[in-house]
């Protein structure tokens, strides 16, 4: 069996003294997390020993002894071997270097006395495994798995490693320059890190916390208004997408205010993606909104042009003149009210804009959502147009099917849903054909509106759609993860990698541990968040088929956490 | 496995012609009383060659129906021919063949009171007078040629799926066909009059006449043959007046519609070999019409 002992680097230069840490359950394997230094009461280290484990759940226990001897500190051996019967343990690990050599020398006793293994050719080995102690605190392994599961014997031997030392933090808040009776050695024993800058945004956190939780509460209470909650509003705020937008951001910022700490890592994750995506756009998204809606608001000239070339003989095909006119009339009217409409609302368009760029502050996707709905309104429009003539198809294309069956003697049977033979009498026989005729003869003229018209909903649709599921990408990116990743990567650990240190023969095997960091594709699986993703409701043939029949088509659905 | 002639069979039981006994016979073992249940041709009709000609007079008369149609559209179409003019005409005649139609039934029970009568009237005129503007430039945009090609399609299915056995209500596909073809030949006369002028005739001449022809038919037996040959000269003199090859061609095919074909038909009958036996789908022959009351 190999002895695997886990020894943080910061201690290869340590004086003499305790080694302290935790043996791995199950795996034949130590974790040494810091030296106690002479001099030392047993009494003192016991006690700080047990408020410890009382304090971080991990059963601490001294493992051994370390010994680099410097001058005038010969007698030392013998002194160590003594320590084995103040601290009795089932093994006693004791660990020497000298100055000068790279290698330790280690020595393992069991609890009855016996001197178990001698390096020179045996059986079992040793292994001394260097790691970077802070490193491997602050790095979480992958696949996340919560510290309170009962699944200590099922997890695997390095996960355990990881998670003694990160439960291990009280033990290294005692440095070098504390009065304490111990003098331990551990990373943090130069000194603790602290700035002033971060303690003073961690004091003032709390109470501006409890003030926009309290601001939030407020937009809830406004929200919750019975006259907010009448059918049409609802109707018309699950169609504009920034509200459903300002009810998840509203969401966002619950969890982001709320006082208490995120409970498990997964959670932290989430939280500190949120906080980076509050991007100010205030002056330069107004005005960019403002020139692109001016924009807008002149291409419905093309529009009045698209509407005459129809009313022509468009791309040489024959059309019914004089439903044609009809047509043609009547949606160029309608663009004669729209146009007039823009015009009486012009003088307010530019103050609501500049309004409206100011909300920018609440985020990009917000932006991208307000850019989406004033384009939906814009080219309303062409939705009113794209519904008309769809509305006109369909019952074209109903009323000729149902005529074709008379025209053939047969009836479409509802209780059987089949088609039937059917006597009809004559005068719907002759009704039936002049209408099937009539029909039949102008549905090339208004296959051909619906056509054009649909061709404009569906490009609208496109650009809405896309930018939906922009606006779900950059909900969904964990942006704060991928930072993690690519400014700290020991943080995220897939794994460790070993490199061979020191092989010489008389010394165990010395290797440094390095922690293999996460790949970005398992970065983004693991911290996507959920969001209110849009997906295409239908297939493609179901696509199409609507298309053909005339249905109005409605492609984009977004997946709510809750129906009504 | 012939009759009786098997080495397994035993002389001693005769075989039954029973399924759900067994038997000491192999399964597909028949006896000398095999297919004596099969009788040939017992449902041919022996036909006589005049009865036939008669017979036929009534699919000579459908086509020359389409074509004396054909020739009142020519006219009216050169401009001829006065629509207000055929209209009084049509009228005239529509009352006409209703009194006719009365005389012949003998004034007894109708199923369709004269107030329905009128109404259905009214509604075909209504319509007909409604839509004569949106039908006339109906097929404006659509060129001429695809237009005479439709309705001589159209005429031809009507004269191809006509009820002949049982035109009295006639049928929907042929009458339908037959008010296609010619709503596409109506919208391209000069006027909205003279599509309505055009689709009264239709009406009359595609939906009326098969109804009068045949309560002639059933009540006055001996006038069907006359009608029927009015009916065809009528057609050939009008079509001959426009076009005397066309004439020609369509006398040539009703003397060979109504001459050669039964002469084939009846010349073709000892070809016949119809087997019927036992095995032949179940028939119901009594009136089950004593369960509905």
């Amino acid at each position: 069996m190999v002895l695997k002992i886990f020894f943080p680097q910061c201690c290869n230069t340590a004086d003499s003294g305790l080694l302290v840490g935790r043996w791995i359950p199950g795996h034949n394997s130590a974790v040494v997390l810091a030296v106690i230094h002479y001099p030392f009461i047993p009494g003192q280290v016991k006690k700080y020993l047990s408020e410890l484990q009382s304090q971080t759940q991990v059963d601490l226990t001294v493992l051994g002894s370390w010994s680099m001897p410097k001058e005038g500190q010969e007698g030392m051996d013998s002194f160590l071997k003594d320590l084995s019967t103040i601290f009795p343990q089932e093994c006693w690990l004791q660990l020497s270097r000298e100055i000068g050599k790279r290698g330790f020398t280690c020595q393992v006793v069991q609890n009855n006395g016996r001197l178990l293994q001698e390096q020179k050719n045996g059986d079992d080995k040793i292994v001394l495994i260097h790691y970077d102690q802070r490193k491997v605190m602050l790095s979480q392994l992958h696949p996340v798995q919560d510290v309170g599961q009962k699944s200590d014997v099922e997890a695997s031997e390095l996960r355990l490693v990881f998670q003694t030392v990160a439960q291990s933090q009280p033990l290294f808040l005692l440095d070098k320059y504390d009065d304490g009776p111990l003098k331990l050695s551990h990373w943090q024993s130069e000194g603790r890190e602290a700035s002033i800058i971060a303690e003073l945004l961690k004091q003032a956190s709390v109470p501006v916390c409890i003030f926009l939780t309290w601001l939030l509460s407020l937009w809830h209470w406004l929200c919750s208004f019975r006259i907010l909650h009448l059918r049409p509003v609802l109707f018309i705020s699950s169609k504009l997408s920034t509200c459903v937008q300002s009810g998840y951001r509203a969401v966002h910022f619950k969890t982001v205010f709320s006082p208490k700490k995120a409970a498990t890592h997964m959670e932290f994750m989430r939280y500190t993606s949120i906080c980076y995506f509050f991007v100010l756009f205030l002056v330069l998204l107004a005005q960019w909104l403002t020139r692109k809606i001016k924009n807008g608001l002149s291409c419905r000239k093309e529009l009045q042009e698209l509407l005459e070339w129809l009313m022509g003989a468009p791309a040489g095909l024959k059309m019914n003149r004089a439903l044609d006119q009809v047509l043609g009339r009547f949606f160029l009217y309608h663009i004669h009210l729209w146009i007039s409409y823009i015009h009486l609302m012009s003088p307010f368009i530019e103050r609501i804009l500049w309004y409206v760029g100011l909300s920018g502050c609440l985020g990009l996707t917000f932006a991208l959502s307000i850019l989406s709905d004033i384009v939906a309104l814009l080219t309303f429009h062409i939705y009113c147009f794209y519904v008309y003539g769809a509305r006109l198809y369909c019952l074209k294309i109903y009323g000729l099917s149902s005529l074709w069956r008379l025209f053939r003697g047969k009836k479409w049977n509802v209780l059987r849903q089949r088609v039937d033979s059917c006597s009809y009498d004559l005068d719907q026989l002759f009704i039936g054909t002049l209408l099937f005729t009539i029909l039949l003869f102008l549905l090339p003229t208004t296959a051909l509106y619906y056509l054009v018209f649909t061709l404009l909903r569906l490009v609208m649709v496109l650009f809405q759609g896309v930018i939906h599921l922009s606006v779900d990408f950059i909900n969904s990116l964990p942006l704060f993860a991928i930072g993690l990743r690519i400014c700290r990567p020991y943080r995220l650990a897939e794994g460790v990698k070993f490199k061979v240190l020191c092989q010489e023969p008389g010394t165990p095997l010395h290797l440094m541990m390095e922690i293999n960091p996460l790949k970005c594709s398992s970065v983004l699986q693991c911290y996507r968040t959920p969001t209110y993703s849009c997906y295409p409701k239908d297939s493609w043939a179901a696509l199409c088929k609507k298309l053909f029949v005339g249905e109005l088509i409605y492609p984009w659905k977004q997946k709510t956490a809750k129906t009504d | 496995m012939g009759a009786d002639s098997g080495p397994g069979a035993p002389a001693a039981v005769p075989w039954r012609k029973v399924l759900y006994e067994r038997q000491p016979f192999p399964d597909n073992y028949v006896d000398r009383r095999f297919l004596e249940e099969l009788r040939r041709n017992i449902r041919v009709r022996q036909y006589r060659y005049w009865a036939v000609v008669r017979e036929t007079g009534l699919i000579a008369q459908q086509v020359s129906c389409v074509a004396v149609f054909f020739t009142l559209w020519s006219y009216m179409e050169q401009g001829e021919l006065v629509p207000s003019a055929v209209l009084w005409v049509c009228l005239g005649c529509a009352l006409l063949g209703y009194g006719l139609y009365e005389i012949l039934g003998g004034f007894c029970v109708r199923e369709r009171t004269r107030l329905a009568d009128l109404q259905s009237a009214t509604i075909f005129l209504a319509f007909t007078f409604g839509f004569s503007p949106v039908l006339k430039t109906l097929t404006e945009s659509v060129s001429t040629d695809t237009v005479h090609a439709m309705s001589a399609v159209m005429l031809l299915a009507h004269l191809v799926s006509f009820p002949y056995a049982q035109p009295s209500p006639p049928g929907s596909l042929s009458l339908n066909a037959a008010l296609f073809g010619s709503v596409c030949l109506a919208s391209r006369l000069p006027g909205a009059l003279h599509t309505f002028t055009m689709l009264s005739c239709a009406l009359l001449v595609f939906a009326l006449w098969p109804c009068l022809l045949h309560r002639v038919r059933e009540r006055a037996e001996w006038s069907f043959p006359w009608a029927a040959v009015l009916v065809c000269l009528a057609g050939v003199g009008g079509l001959g007046s426009l076009w005397p090859e066309g004439a020609l061609l369509l006398s040539l095919a009703l003397l060979t519609l109504t001459l050669v074909c039964p002469l084939l038909l009846v010349h073709l009958q000892r070809h016949k070999d119809n087997i019927h036996g036992p095995w032949d789908e179940a028939e119901i022959r009594e009136d089950l019409s004593r369960f509905l009351n």
